[in-house]
């Protein structure tokens, strides 16, 4: 998948506006400037007829041309020219002494009929103003763009922590938010209409979560918990037949697995039921539990059947590691993973448990795993076809861990198994 | 000896009252708490057996009850195996002994006859069956009169089997009892073997009788008799 550009919806909002205040800005200085345009066109030429007409009146009255001079460059033609090539009009820049700078003018070249004659009058007007005026549009309009969208940036860049508060707030619930935790999620407040209607619906979607959780979890539990007797009386009663001889003789072999399918099913009854009683939290006396007491208990427990099996326990266990945890949880964390090296454990090959300052390692040395790493804490994922083996038992530590504050993780290493316990 | 079985499921009830008589005892049945009370106010009963869940009340009710009376009989409790409060209170209350559902009927009774024997006899009894004689509080064993010296398991073994004569004991029950939450690490039951193979040994060398016979495969039998 093609990896898209993030960008935060502040920024992005702020970009767009900043486009459309360049348009909107743009647009009005060009309208603007053609406004002025035709406002100086227009005025220049209500100026230039005026004097036309001063010029006009006073030939029609005989002043002669020199007293009319001032009004602009006058010609008495002898023929009428072609007036089709005029008006003309021009710009042009004169140098004027008493400023010292160049002004601009206006030129315009006209044909006028006096008295029967005919005269070219060439008259001059500044546009310094106009100009000036059509300048200053630009001037304000540039200045006041720049000062918009800088301040824009500016105050979006500052405001996002403090208008997105709530958002992250609500993101972070989210975030921690878990399964089974029950439908109280603390909510945010916030006027902003958008994160409201996210909130709502992340309640909303929570309770929904929970109820089907609960209904679940009921269910599980039920199950877990009325097989249990059922199973019971099964198992008495082939018990039962067992001890008949009449029985037994014909049908020993059927019998035998009647009991020790019984038996596997009242394990797994059993042992779900732990499960769902570790995920509704019954166990949380959590305490600071040393782990050498523990550890050392469960290998005195094991101690003749790991002699039995030629195995070898060896370990380096430190006094000061403790874990914060149930003492019932430790004990089944440290049952299990104990149970798992010895299974597990080659002939000869001794099984570790080392404690650090802040982990316990669990190691045993073994064949590679028949399944993928990541699954090994999966429920029912148990290597081979052992009969005795439930394929709980990790399912069931990494439970507990996720649960405390634990962190759990697998290792193969030059043909060692590491389980390695650690607070998270 | 007179026992008082509580639980609230008829066939499990009807169950353990079967295997109980064939032991020997006489068993009353009750399958609600009202009625358990009442019995227990109306007659004297060695030992109650008390399922903890029952449809009207917590079993731990009657327990507190009995005590509070003072009456004189050892309390077995019964409860779901992963309740360990239930366990605890029960224990706290003053019963002697709990056992956790599903459960061996062979450990049932061998755990029947631990309590009555620590309260009738008030650490003096010796049990004797076939050529044995076992003085249970010095955990000493007599074969013909000649002591033997077993292990702690060969001697719990032992006194399991002394407790379920003539019946078949599964492996699996065998295992459980021997070796608790840790049973299932004794796969294939070869253990058990090894230590069956080692009781035998010293009491055939003490000039006993083999009297462990197995089964099917299955569990073995103490009898004097194979069948």
């Amino acid at each position: 998948m093609k990896k898209e550009r993030r960008i935060r919806l502040l920024i992005k909002l702020t970009f767009v506006f900043i486009i459309f205040a360049f348009i909107a800005f743009y647009s009005s200085a060009v309208f603007l400037t053609n406004e002025a345009d035709e406002f100086i066109n227009i005025s220049l030429e209500e100026r230039f007829g005026k004097t036309e007409r001063k010029i006009y009146h006073h030939i029609l009255r005989g002043d002669s041309l020199e007293k009319v001079s001032h009004f602009g460059v006058i010609k008495p033609l002898a023929d009428l020219p072609d007036t089709n090539n005029y008006p003309v009009f021009s710009d042009t820049t004169i140098y004027d002494e008493d400023l010292d700078l160049e002004r601009v003018y206006k030129k315009k070249t006209t044909i006028i009929e006096a008295g029967g004659k005919y005269y070219e009058i060439t008259i001059l007007r500044s546009i310094d103003d106009f100009m000036r005026l059509r300048e200053d549009i630009f001037g304000s309009l540039i200045p006041a763009f720049i000062l918009l969208a800088v301040s824009f940036v500016v105050f979006s860049y500052l405001l996002s922590g403090y208008y997105f508060r709530p958002f992250n707030k609500i993101l972070e619930l989210m975030k921690t938010y878990k399964v089974g935790q029950g439908a109280e999620v603390k909510s945010v407040n916030t006027s902003t209409l958008e994160f409201n209607k996210m909130q709502d619906l992340f309640h909303e979607m929570i309770y929904r979560i929970e109820n089907d959780y609960k209904r679940l979890k009921e269910y599980t539990e039920h199950m877990a918990h009325e097989i249990q007797t059922p199973l019971a009386i099964i198992r008495n009663k082939t018990e039962n037949l067992i001890s008949d001889n009449s029985v037994m003789d014909k049908h020993s072999e059927t019998v035998k697995i009647i009991y020790e399918e019984t038996n596997h099913l009242s394990k797994l009854g059993t042992t779900l039921n732990l499960l769902t009683k570790i995920e509704n939290n019954e166990f949380n006396n959590a305490v600071n539990v040393f782990t050498k007491p523990v550890i050392e208990k469960h290998i005195s427990a094991v101690s003749e059947i790991v002699q039995l099996k030629s195995l070898s326990i060896e370990t380096e266990l430190n006094e000061k590691h403790f874990l914060f945890i149930d003492p019932i949880l430790l004990d089944i964390i440290i049952k299990n993973l104990l149970n798992n090296a010895l299974n597990y454990a080659a002939n000869n090959e001794p099984v570790k448990i080392k404690t650090g300052k802040d982990e316990m390692i669990f190691s045993n040395s073994g064949e590679v795993l028949p399944l993928p790493e990541e699954k090994i804490f999966e429920r029912f994922q148990r290597n081979g076809n052992s009969r005795n083996s439930l394929g709980l038992g990790l399912a069931l530590v990494k439970k507990i861990c996720d649960l405390n504050n634990l962190r759990i993780s697998y290792q193969y290493l030059n043909s060692i198994h590491f389980f390695i316990v650690k607070d998270s | 000896m007179k026992l008082l079985v509580v639980e609230d499921n008829i066939q499990l009830l009807e169950d353990m009252r079967e295997f109980l008589t064939e032991g020997g005892f006489r068993v009353e049945m009750s399958s609600s708490l009202k009625e358990a009370k009442d019995k227990v106010f109306l007659y004297q009963y060695d030992l109650l057996i008390v399922d903890i869940g029952l449809p009207d009340g917590s079993g731990l009710e009657l327990i507190k009850e009995v005590k509070q009376k003072k009456y004189d009989c050892g309390i077995l409790i019964l409860t779901a195996k992963d309740a360990v409060e239930d366990k605890v209170a029960g224990l706290n209350l003053g019963a002697d002994d709990y056992m956790t559902k599903p459960f061996h009927k062979a450990e049932l009774n061998a755990r029947i006859k631990s309590i009555l024997r620590r309260n009738k006899f008030n650490g003096s009894d010796i049990l004797e069956l076939f050529d044995f004689k076992i003085n249970v509080p010095a955990s000493e064993v007599f074969v013909n009169d000649e002591k033997i010296i077993l292990t702690k398991k060969e001697y719990d073994l032992l006194l399991y089997f002394v407790h379920n004569p003539n019946r078949v004991i599964t492996k699996e029950s065998i295992a459980e009892y021997l070796w608790g939450d840790h049973a299932d690490q004794a796969d294939n039951f070869d253990f058990i073997y090894n230590h069956i193979k080692n009781l035998r040994k010293k009491i055939t060398s003490a000039g006993g009788k083999n009297y462990i016979h197995a089964m099917y495969g299955m569990g073995y039998k103490f009898s004097l008799e194979e069948n």
